[in-house]
């Protein structure tokens, strides 16, 4: 493929991967920088492009920010693969 | 018969064509008075079982997670098997019909469990979709749909290019595979619209020529050598506007490319619309642009066919198979912005033409690619291996 999938297209996807698909499995910063091994300051960069392009929600739990997928950010994941 | 049908794509989950195939196919057996059960992901706010017009949907929540897509694809797969299990002590499947590798190894273990045949449909393959193999998990999805191919009894491919490219490319007897189309409801099309009204929600004046497109914006959708046709079009059709539909990752860049050619103004993004949206723009576009360069069978050439627009698809896999040039639409070259405009001017420059293809396009439709027909043969194929 002549282009290289976003950088923040590859967070969407291993946010859905990891299973941050509704409000109830939403994950903090700190949790996806865990599960994805990247750094904090390149998640939450492209957590605020995600959540301005309307394919992750964020949600205030126990105190802190939470995220996760909003319907059409599971289909612009499910795009890359069917 | 009782029919287990694995799919990762089902309404409301729906991505790309696999979803519409599913529902309609199931949909079809159903009405033919056969059993049909549907194990499919789950897709927020969608129920975890339901039933729908006498199909049986059962959605299942993947447990675990992992941030390798493959990896993800095999856990879901052990929650999809176990829901099968599950289910299976009630009904005694006869057939498991598998849709694409995504679902296969859940399947291929059902089937050594239950002792009953595995029908595969394959929609596309790895390495159609990524135009060649590029990194280790596009060889193991590649080996993964071999491994699927080897362990059905019989494979479903929509197009005779598929069949075409699954044979060559995974060494299958001709005789293991058999080509049965795509269909669609076509009386869904049949609907009165406000044209002026719809075509005002998307900018698109009553003097204007409204070109559609629909599909996932991933590469093999080519939409970009249609952003490239732009300035060719509206040179020869100052008046045309154009409505891009659909999601995929390569938004960004194709956005980046309309602004580019000088015509951003004229090119509208609208990201995924519900059906009845897209059903309504394709009833009142002028003309529907299907700029693939890779399409086992390109259902959205049919559903703009029912809806009575005009279609210019390129000539490539399933497309050049569906649209008869110059008799049910217009072909163009693949990869080649120029010959779209083409074939956009074609459709423009020449309404009694396009009435003419759009009705014989309705025709054909009717004739070779309803649901009812699809799920005939389907069944067929199931009672060969039975």
């Amino acid at each position: 493929m002549s282009q290289e999938v976003p950088e923040e297209f590859r967070l969407l996807c291993m946010l859905h991967n990891i299973g941050a698909t509704k409000m109830e499995r939403s994950l903090s910063v700190q949790e996806i920088c865990a599960w994805t091994a990247m750094e904090t300051s390149f998640v939450e960069l492209h957590l605020q492009k995600l959540v301005e392009l309307g394919y992750v929600q964020p949600i205030q739990a126990e105190g802190a920010g939470k995220y996760h997928l909003t319907p059409n950010g599971i289909r612009k994941v499910l795009t890359l693969y069917s | 018969m009782r029919i287990c049908v694995l799919t990762w794509e089902f309404p409301p989950r729906i991505v790309g064509g696999i979803a519409r195939h599913c529902e309609g196919l199931a949909r079809a057996l159903a009405h033919l008075d056969h059993e049909v059960h549907v194990f499919t992901l789950d897709f927020p706010g969608a129920p975890s079982y339901e039933e729908i017009d006498g199909v049986k949907v059962y959605r299942t929540i993947t447990e675990l997670g992992h941030p390798n897509f493959l990896t993800w694809a095999l856990l879901f797969n052990h929650f999809l098997e176990k829901r099968l299990g599950d289910v299976s002590q009630q009904v005694n499947f006869d057939i498991l019909h598998v849709h694409d590798w995504l679902t296969a190894p859940a399947g291929i273990s059902f089937k050594y469990r239950v002792k009953k045949s595995v029908v595969l449909t394959v929609h596309s393959t790895e390495i159609g979709r990524a135009q060649g193999l590029h990194n280790p998990d596009s060889f193991a999805i590649d080996g993964m749909e071999w491994w699927a191919t080897y362990e059905a009894s019989k494979i479903i491919v929509t197009s005779g290019s598929m069949k075409g490219e699954l044979c060559g490319h995974f060494h299958l007897p001709s005789d293991k595979v058999k080509v049965i189309p795509n269909a669609i409801d076509s009386t869904k099309y049949h609907v009165s619209v406000d044209r002026e009204s719809v075509r005002r929600r998307f900018g698109v004046g009553p003097n204007e020529k409204l070109v559609l497109c629909v599909g996932r914006l991933v590469p093999q959708k080519g939409v970009e050598h249609l952003i490239h046709a732009v300035p060719s079009i509206v040179w020869r059709h100052p008046e045309a506007k154009f409505v891009i539909v659909g999601e995929g990752w390569l938004k960004g860049h194709l956005e980046y490319l309309a602004r580019s050619s000088g015509h951003g103004w004229k090119i509208r993004f609208t990201g995924f619309l519900p059906d009845s949206e897209v059903m309504a723009l394709m009833s009142s576009a002028d003309v529907l642009v299907i700029p693939s360069i890779y399409e086992p069978f390109g259902i959205v050439a049919l559903e703009g066919m029912a809806a009575g627009v005009p279609v210019v698809a390129s000539q490539v896999g399933g497309l050049a198979e569906v649209v008869e040039h110059d008799r049910t639409g217009i072909l163009a070259y693949s990869r080649n912005p120029e010959s779209i405009a083409w074939g956009v001017d074609r459709i423009l420059s020449d309404p009694d033409h396009a009435r003419w293809l759009t009705g014989n396009a309705r025709e054909m439709i009717q004739k070779a690619y309803s649901w009812e027909g699809i799920a005939k043969k389907t069944l067929e194929v199931y009672k060969e291996v039975q």
